[in-house]
Order: C-alpha cells, then structure tokens, then sequence
C-alpha cells in the first residue's frame, strides 16, 4: 500500500504532518465537527436514555450523529496526515463507504426498512469505512515512525562538520600558504657579485647614506616591549647548575670551615702537650 | 647595536640608535638612466650625486633620479610597484640592492641584528607578498645581517602604541599599498593590506587634471592641504578628493575584515602613519571619517604618528632592539632585572 515511499527521497520528507496549512485547517475542522458531533449524539443518547423501545425518531438522530461523527473524526485525521497517493484514493473510499452507511441507514430506518439483510450490508459498509479510515491512519502514523528513526539513525552516523563554502576555500588558502611558506623558507637564494660585476658605483656611493634625521629618542619602547613577549622569564640556570649550587651547600654544611679545623687543630696540638707534661711531671 | 630598515615603494628608510639619538638614512626608491660620458660622471661625481655606471650606461639613484626625472620631465623607474619588487622592472633586484646596500651600510658587529618591514597580503588584489618577503630577506642576510621580517602594521605599533601595551590599530598608509594590523599585548591577531597608497591618489589626480604624476607628487609632498577650500584647477581639490576614496575604501575593507576574526572585547587604541599620510588635514579627516564608520571593534583612542614617515623604521628597529636583547640575555645567561620604565616627553625634531 506504501511501496511508493520507498522510492521517495528522505530529504523532501518534513513529517507526517506537513500538507499544508489549508488541508491541515479543513482536517481539523472536519475533526472538530466529528468531535461536537459525537459529545452531541452522546448527550442525546443520555437525555432521551435511548433503549431498544425508544422512539424511532430519538433512535435515528442519535445513530445519526454518532456515526457521523466517529466517521468525521477519522476522516479529520486522515485529511491532517501527509498521504501518498494510494493513501487519498482509500481515505476517499472510506469516507464514501461510511457516509452511504450513514445514509443508507437514515433512508431505511425512516422508510421502515429497516430489515436483514439490509441491516447487515448497512452495517458491513459502516465498518469497512471505519476500519479503512483507522487502518489508513494507523499505517500512515507506523510508516512516519520507521522513517524518522531511520532518518535519526543515519544522520546520528553522519557526526562529522558541514563545512560552507566560505570556510573551504580559507581552509583551502591557509594550506596552500603555509606549503608556499615552507618552500620559500628552504630555497637558498644566491644574490652574488655575478650581477654586479660590471658595475662602478660612483664617488658618493660610500660617502653619503641618504637624507639623515636625527632625532633625540631613547626609545625605551624596546624595554617595554620584551616584558610585554616574555613576561615571566626571568633567569635560565637548568638543572646542572642547581645540582652544582646543592652540592657546594652540602658540603659547607658538612665540613668546618678551614679556619674552625686550624683552631681545633691547634687545641688538640696544646692538649697533646699538656698532657705530656703532666705525664712526664707525675712520673718525676 | 641593532637596525631597523623600512622598504617601501617610494623610500627605503634605514633606523639605528647612536648614542642618545636615533639616526634615520631615506632613500628614495627610484632610478633613471642616463648615457654615460665623461663630462657626465665628472659633474654627477661633482655634484655628489648617487649613481652607478653600467654598460656604457649611467643609472642615478635615489632621491637624485627624482630630481632630474623631474627636471627632465621624465619618468623615473621604480623597482618596486604596489609593495612589493615590481615584475615589469628586470633590473629591479639589483638596483635596490644597491639603494638598500647604500642606506643600510654595512654591519656594525658580526651579524648584527636587522628587521625589515614586508606588507602583508592585499585583500582586494590576487598579488601575493610571499616572493618579495623572501628575496628582501636574503638581500639583508647577504649582507651579513642577522635578519628578521616583520609586517608593517605591526612596526607602527610597535612604535606608537606602546602606552596601550601594543593592543591595537596600526595602520601605514604607504605609496603602494595600506597596511593595516591588529594586535594584541604585541601579538597580531590580523593583519593585511590594501593595493591602494599614495601611488594611487597620484595616478587618479593626474588622470584627472591633466598634471604628470612627478608633478602631482612633488606637490603633493611640498605641503599640500587636504580641505573643503581649495584653489581652483590646482591639484588640492583632485588631492582631497582622492585621498576621501581612499580612506573610506580602507575603513570599508577593515570592517569587512574585522567581521571575518572573534577579536578580545576590549578598546583598541589606533595608530596611522605612513608618507601618505602626511598632507596637512588628512588625519582629522581619517579620525572623523573612523568614528563615523562605526567599526566592530570598539576604538578607545585615534593617534597620529609622531613622525609618520619614518614610525615604521623606528618600529623595525625597536623590534631589532628587543632581539637583541633576547639574544645577548640567553648567550650570557644573565639574570634579567627589573628595569623601571621611566615616561618622559619625547622631543622630536623636525
């Protein structure tokens, strides 16, 4: 019934609901009306308390209306959804089939017809209409459904940036540059004395460099401007000469100083004395 | 010991600190041929005019090969045209290597730092700088020098903005073209060019009134006044015209680009210098017509070049100072010390 869908391009899809804005307006009219209809035959139903011993009249109208109006409702619905062209043909049918239901019964009911087997074929058009307008519509909601997930699926695969022309072509530019920049800074120009070999210059050439200005400028910019590149340098030992600095400060610390040795040196010298002395003292 | 060198279309201008002083050497960036003869080589000699003899032919240099192609009423070949080396002049290399070797002299210490301005890439011209950017630097390392290269956008603002820490505008409005940069604590956040310059403002104004375009120029560096007066047929009012298309053709093209980068929210200062510059009036002018334009950048302050003509040689050569400073600090692994910037008046002399 959709084959025809299958050929469509996904990129033309806008969902289930675009048909736009006049056939959307009617559909929900026609939905809005089938609506009414149907709280007013239920209403009706409740009021006259409609049963099988009812007037015919009360019986009629009350038929009448809900019929009318569960078809209106599924034809409202139907209208509202995006149909292919098999999809219209059976909206029109159905609509068709229940509406001849719908008159069928309201000729016979009030011509006293209203016998077997014509109650059978009347209600058999009936359903068939209904059940065409459901099945269309209930088709129409699953189709919309795989499709959008399928959409959701492929384009959830497709993560990758779309680029517009403009960023392409600087893309494009700022490759070719830096390749062209790359060449450039490996040739070796050759601008030797070959040139200018036959070429005498004249007495001026090395005595004057132009028109001369001179200006008072201490120009301090220079100064400014090596704080505003590199803000945070400061000194560059490295690692070789913190090593150095540690282990000449291990060292201070482990050793006394010259000085502080020649003193204790010299105390153990007068010890060593004394004590001969002593010694040699006690032993007389 | 550092230079900064600034190769424009219509001066090569060289900068290097002596003593307290800086000392800027301008050279015009032009050349005219003459027949050679013996006569005419003793009066240039005479004369101390720049030349050099070739093949049977003389070719003055610089500010003299204006003089006497004006004199003569002929037109003095230019090796440079819209920026960069002109491709219709074959002896274009050569000759400014000899205007650049003159100007620049030679090094003072072994490889002696040196930054030369480039333009950056026009954005309303197919040209591209890349070649010239590359032959001008190996002309300098030829040399012996230690040679850097930096835009000139970003010379007028290391020159002129260094109050707002180097965040800003610069723009150097030259002969060939307008380079315009935007940076940011020194760093360019963009930069390019406009094929547009002074060149431009001469050819249209001779176009218009008739004058030679020596003649046009001449005038227009005497002094002329960029004003709604102006003398009738002279070529003050085609002046005030054309420089009017220029500076709207140059703000146009910086909102355009401004548009194409996410630049910090801040208010950028702008500087503008440049020999065109210079005319009487042309920076009130620029100033009403950026605060008119109501640019996508905020614009804190609009300042004109103390010295527009030689502010790009003063920012290359700031820049060759920082260099070498960087250099003789990582040789000699000094602690750097704070050193306490002090602000005083700059006295500039005309």
């Amino acid at each position: 019934m959709h084959k025809e869908w299958e050929n469509e391009d996904i990129s033309e899809s806008k969902g289930i609901l675009y048909r736009g804005e006049l056939i959307y307006y009617l559909g929900a009219l026609i939905f809005g009306s089938g609506i009414a209809l149907l709280f007013i035959g239920t209403a009706f139903v409740m009021i006259f308390t409609v049963h099988s011993r009812s007037d015919p009249e009360e019986i009629m109208l009350t038929t009448i209306l809900v019929a009318s109006g569960v078809a209106l409702i599924l034809i409202g619905i139907n209208t509202m959804m995006r149909q292919t062209k098999y999809g219209k043909y059976i909206m029109i049918v159905s609509s068709l089939l229940s509406l001849i239901a719908v008159l069928s019964f309201v000729v016979s009911y009030y011509k006293n017809y209203w016998y077997y087997p014509l109650i059978s074929y009347v209600i058999a058009c009936y359903v068939i209409g209904f059940s065409m307008l459901l099945g269309n519509a209930f088709a129409n909601i699953t189709v919309w459904t795989i499709r959008g997930k399928s959409e959701v699926a492929t384009s959830g695969r497709d993560t990758g940036k779309i680029y517009t022309d403009e960023e392409i072509e600087r893309d494009i530019e700022e490759a070719t540059r830096k390749s062209m920049e790359l060449v450039a800074s490996e040739l070796q120009f050759e601008i030797g004395d070959s040139d200018l070999k036959n070429i005498k210059v004249g007495e001026a050439f090395y005595e004057s460099r132009g028109m001369v200005t001179r200006v008072k400028d201490d120009i301090d910019e220079s100064l400014i401007l090596e704080h505003a590149i590199s803000p945070g340098e400061t000194e560059k030992w490295g690692s070789i000469g913190l090593d150095k600095a540690s282990m000449q400060l291990s060292k201070a610390l482990e050793e006394p100083t010259t000085e502080k040795k020649r003193f204790v040196d010299f105390k153990e010298r007068i010890g060593k004395r004394w004590r001969k002395i002593t010694s040699f003292l006690r032993s007389k | 010991m550092a230079k900064g060198l600034d190769i424009g279309t219509m001066n090569i201008i060289c900068a290097e600190k002596e003593g307290d002083d800086i000392v800027f050497m301008r050279q015009r960036n032009a050349f005219m041929k003459l027949d050679s003869s013996d006569l005419t080589k003793n009066m240039l000699d005479t004369s101390k005019v720049l030349y050099i003899e070739e093949d049977g032919e003389i070719s003055l240099l610089g500010e003299d090969a204006f003089k006497f192609a004006t004199i003569f009423e002929k037109d003095a070949r230019r090796p440079m045209s819209q920026g960069i080396i002109s491709p219709k002049e074959k002896e274009a290399i050569p000759i400014m290597k000899l205007i650049v070797e003159n100007v620049l002299g030679q090094p003072r210490s072994s490889h002696e730092v040196l930054y030369i301005s480039t333009p950056a890439n026009p954005i309303d011209s197919d040209m591209d700088v890349l070649y010239h950017k590359k032959t001008m630097e190996a002309l300098a390392k030829s040399m012996k020098y230690d040679t850097h290269v930096i835009d000139e956008g970003l010379a007028v603002i290391y020159s002129e903005l260094s109050d707002w820490n180097f965040t800003g505008l610069g723009i150097s409005v030259g002969a060939g073209l307008t380079n315009v940069t935007l940076a940011y604590l020194a760093t360019p956040l963009m930069s390019f060019s406009i094929a547009r310059g002074g060149d431009w403002i001469d050819e249209q104004v001779s176009k218009s009134t008739g004058l030679p375009k020596e003649h046009v120029t001449t005038t227009k560096e005497a002094g002329s006044k960029l004003g709604k007066e102006v003398k009738f047929g002279s070529a003050d009012g085609a002046l005030t015209i054309y420089y009017d298309a220029l500076m709207t053709y140059v703000i146009q093209n910086l909102n355009r680009k401004l548009a194409e980068i996410a630049p910090p929210k801040v208010a950028f200062p702008v500087a503008v210098a440049g020999g065109s510059a210079l005319p009487e009036g042309f920076f009130e002018h620029f100033k009403k017509k950026l605060i008119e334009t109501k640019l996508r950048v905020e614009i804190s302050k609009i300042i004109r070049a103390k010295d527009p003509l030689n502010s790009v040689a003063r920012g290359c050569l700031i820049a060759a100072k920082t260099q070498e400073e960087k250099k003789y600090s990582k040789i000699n692994i000094i602690p750097k010390k704070e050193v306490p910037v002090k602000k005083h008046k700059k006295k500039w002399r005309k």
